[in-house]
């Protein structure tokens, strides 16, 4: 099958990739051999929350790629990075959407009792703004054994409280089970009375973001009618339920406008030739499977999604075996503490202005291959606060060079 | 506070345990002080390797009968501590046989049982191992698991009415004379101050031995030498598997619950505190002992530690293995003229009940009592109790497991809670099998701190504690980052500093 532009990698920066060829009536394919590191680590979009001025970010950001040139927001640009954002949120249109406080970066409230800066907040997080200034009554599930209430209660000094579950199947419940039990009305009404027994004088609850899949505003608002005060959700360990939500709707959307989705399939060959990528082969023991395109966008991520390999030796590729950097041998990777900024995590792919992948001599490798995402060297997402607007900009950019 | 006590022991390892614990089945009144937690120093770092003493047989015939005696009555006291595995000392073609057929004979003089294997036997049984093999012997190794000895150790003497000071570090011993006539000592974690009174002092503290005796104007001479280990993901082997050659880096892997440890290296030290795996040890440890056992080449490991062996300097130079494994006790009355202290250190954690006998022993005399050692007749408690894994799958699905990869129960760590006196997280996680598996405690001490809060047992930040552990993990899982444990820890580096920016 021939396309004109095949995604590798089912993470943000693959499926905004994806979004941004099909709106250029391109016919796509996206191959991934699962969702991505986007249902584990994303909740909200960061798109530099080390930056804690309170002028706008836009502002700050373009003053910082001005310095920064070789990092990936240097090579897309601000307008560029907003463009995207932009387009990101086309897909969010209310009651659901993300939205930044005054254009800036803002303060959320994190399972752990610490708040974490970030840009664009989902509807159902915003209010967790407030909890400094707010009577705030949180809530946690006996047998929800990734998330507790009273330690929250005793970080952010407001109150907290564990509720047992009628019936349950198992004495252990996952966030995936509590977000589809949060979905049944009759699930609801009893948290809802529940919940309600517990308030004394809050204006806020907390709970973990676990309030449904597919319409959690439908579920909070039904939250608040039922316990009469505002409701709002706080991130917590992976799976993350949020990013379960950015998945499935892009996936919908897509698949609607005519994306092909190869879902639980990674590469197992590409034909490289003069500096052109032929095409690559797919193995689905016994049966493999070719498929060819004018342009592709490799967005394999790091190490978890299997965009980075490390051996004891070197960091590589095993897609197209692009040149990565290398942060020097193995006991250089990571530094003496576990807090300290290591070295392996700016490693990646070189690319150029254009996010074609080149060699450390700046020599284009292949010119029908662009780079996207948290596989691109020179940023460091953890440190800055960047990770879901280096994917966003980046896979919206890379496409767009790429159809140009 | 002041404090009295006929016997102090000093230092809550194997040794220091086993001392509390003959002394109070003696009916002597005693007392332990610890500056960590049981099992800080050596005791809890090594390889939990069970010696039949086939590892001495050659080079220290009298390390060796002490151990296969040893392993005799700890098999019958400690079954619960011990799985049989056996243990086989495989010789590869470039080590050749003339160190196999010496091995055999002096395991002969020793009456320690040994079995020849031919190449296919050997493979038969452990199909993990160098198909290229020439032979290996079969001897009665087995795994200890330390954590639990010791402490069944504690607890025996507990009942016996010992007590134990722990995170009370000692800071000065007075001397009058020719005795220490008190010891003051401070708790490490809330300061308090302690003026002991004690008429007999036992110093069992180890590697810190010379330190100790420091205080009290005294010296011997310690050789610290260093042993780093690696830790698998998975077990590799059902044996106890040695490479059958002079002992040397590399040359062992030991099975442990459900993972297996390789060791060990050799590297003298100067000090007893800071010390830490280095790359070239991690390198060295791969390429050795991936000789006796070729997937250790690509296998997954998930953490490397060190410990320190404390050995009695015999003066000579040279390699640290050459020096004997053997203990040492000595009455101070007889060296320095201090009649009420008594230095014992050295040794096997497989000897650490004889060494404990013995000091009981040149006590008793110092003291004129004569009532003699029962320790290797009375089973530790616990001892009744069936070996654990069984009984954790069967509970799977029917009660809240807080730690995944260890199948650790949450009603395990409250019973631990009851049980005592634990001051800090280490204690906690000494106690249960929390943190000792593939996610090394990524997932379950978040959990255990969200406990504490839920339980009102939290005591300070609870983010403070989870980086200090952090930070702790951080030094075991650092020097093996490669293939899938990179994934691991970018998972956990997206948790903690990503969604919670800790």
């Amino acid at each position: 099958m021939h396309y004109d532009l095949i995604i590798i990698g089912m993470g943000l920066s693959g499926l905004m990739a994806a979004k941004t060829a099909v709106e250029a009536g391109k016919k796509a394919l996206i191959i991934g051999k699962g969702m991505g590191c986007l249902t584990l680590f994303s909740n909200t979009i960061d798109v530099f929350g080390k930056i804690t001025e309170t002028t706008r970010l836009r502002d700050d950001l373009s003053r910082w790629i001005y310095d920064h040139p070789e990092h990936p927001y240097g090579k897309v640009g601000v307008e560029k990075i907003e463009e995207a954002l932009c387009s990101f949120n086309t897909f969010f249109r209310p009651p659901y959407t993300f939205q930044s406080r005054n254009e800036t970066n803002s303060l959320i409230p994190t399972g752990i009792g610490t708040f974490r800066p970030t840009y664009l907040i989902p509807s159902t997080m915003m209010r967790g703004i407030a909890l400094k200034e707010k009577k705030t009554l949180v809530i946690g599930f006996k047998g929800y054994k990734d998330f507790y209430s009273q330690r929250l209660a005793d970080s952010f000094e407001c109150r907290g409280t564990t509720l047992s579950l009628p019936e349950s199947p198992s004495t252990e419940i996952t966030a995936t089970a509590l977000a589809r039990w949060m979905e049944q009305p009759s699930f609801r009404e009893f948290i809802g009375t529940e919940v309600k027994k517990q308030i004394r004088d809050e204006e806020l609850i907390g709970f973990p973001a676990v309030l449904g899949v597919n319409d959690p505003m439908g579920v909070r608002k039904d939250l608040e009618k039922k316990t009469g005060v505002s409701v709002f959700e706080i991130p917590v360990l992976p799976p993350s339920i949020p990013g379960m939500r950015i998945f499935n709707r892009f996936k919908e959307r897509l698949i609607q406008r005519g994306v092909t989705f190869l879902m639980g399939y990674s590469v197992s060959k590409a034909t490289l030739k003069d500096k052109r990528c032929e095409g690559i082969e797919i193995l689905h023991p016994p049966v493999t499977t070719s498929y060819s395109a004018d342009h592709y966008v490799l967005a394999t991520g790091r190490f978890m999604g299997g965009g980075l390999k490390a051996d004891r030796e070197k960091i590589s590729d095993p897609v197209f075996n692009l040149p990565v950097s290398q942060p020097g041998s193995q006991e250089k990777w990571f530094e003496k503490s576990f807090f300290d900024e290591h070295p392996i995590h700016r490693t990646g792919i070189l690319t150029d202005s254009s996010l074609h992948p080149i060699d450390e001599k700046g020599e284009l490798i292949l010119e029908n291959v662009r780079v996207a995402g948290t596989i691109l060297s020179g940023h460091h997402f953890l440190e800055e606060k960047s990770r879901e607007g280096i994917e966003i900009a980046t896979g919206y950019w890379a496409a767009k060079q790429a159809l140009n | 506070m002041k404090l009295q006590t006929e016997v102090l022991v000093i230092g809550g390892g194997a040794t220091g345990a086993g001392i509390l614990r003959d002394l109070s089945l003696r009916g002597i009144p005693s007392l332990l002080i610890e500056k960590g937690d049981f099992l800080s120093g050596a005791s809890g770092r090594n390889h939990g390797l069970f010696h039949s003493g086939g590892r001495y047989v050659v080079s220290d015939p009298e390390a060796a009968r002490e151990c296969i005696v040893e392993n005799r009555i700890l098999r019958k006291i400690a079954p619960h501590c011990i799985e049989e595995t056996d243990g086989l000392f495989v010789s590869l073609p470039e080590d050749g046989l003339d160190f196999r057929n010496r091995f055999i004979q002096a395991c002969e003089e020793a009456a320690l049982p040994a079995l020849l294997l031919l190449r296919e036997e050997a493979l038969s049984l452990e199909p993990g191992l160098n198909p290229d093999l020439l032979s290996a012997v079969k001897v009665p190794d087995g795994a200890i698991d330390p954590f639990e000895l010791v402490l069944a150790n504690a607890k025996d003497a507990e009942v016996y009415g010992a007590g134990y000071l722990l995170h009370a570090e000692i800071t000065s011993l007075v001397v009058d004379g020719d005795r220490v006539k008190t010891v003051l000592a401070k708790d490490l974690l809330h300061g308090e101050e302690y003026l002991i009174e004690a008429s007999y002092l036992i110093n069992a503290t180890g590697a810190w031995a010379d330190q100790l005796l420091k205080l009290a104007g005294l010296h011997i001479a310690m050789a610290l030498s260093k042993g780093s280990m690696l830790i698998t993901n998975q077990r590799l082997t059902h044996r106890v598997i040695n490479r059958c050659r002079p002992p040397s880096d590399g040359d062992i892997v030991v099975p442990n619950h459900t993972v297996s440890i390789l060791g060990t290296t050799s590297v003298r030290l100067e000090d007893a505190e800071n010390f830490e795996v280095t790359p070239r040890e991690v390198s060295l440890l791969i390429q050795e002992t991936s000789k006796m056992i070729p997937a250790i080449e690509e296998t997954r490991f998930i953490r490397a530690y060190a410990g320190i062996r404390p050995l009695f300097q015999s003066g000579e130079k040279g390699d640290d293995r050459a020096i004997s494994r053997g203990f040492v006790l000595i009455d101070h009355e007889k060296r320095d003229g201090i009649k009420n202290l008594i230095t014992i250190t050295g040794g096997k954690l497989v000897t650490y009940r004889l060494m404990a006998e013995k000091t009981s022993d040149l006590l008793c005399r110092k003291m004129g009592v004569d009532v003699s050692c029962t320790t290797h007749l009375k089973p530790l408690p616990g001892a009744e109790k069936p070996s654990g894994l069984k009984d954790r799958l069967k509970t799977l699905g029917k009660v809240e497991t807080l730690c995944d990869c260890e199948l650790v129960r949450r009603e395990e760590v409250e019973e631990a809670l009851r049980e005592g006196k634990l001051k800090n997280l280490q204690d906690i996680l000494h106690r249960t099998r929390l943190a000792k598996g593939t996610c090394q405690g990524g997932f379950c001490v978040y959990r255990l701190l969200g406990m504490l809060n839920e339980w009102e047992l939290a005591e300070g930040d609870s983010n403070k504690i989870l980086k200090g552990f952090l930070e702790e993990r951080w030094k075991g899982i650092r020097p093996v980052l490669w293939e899938s444990t990179v994934k691991e820890e970018e998972l956990m580096e997206g948790i903690y500093k990503g969604i919670f920016n800790l």
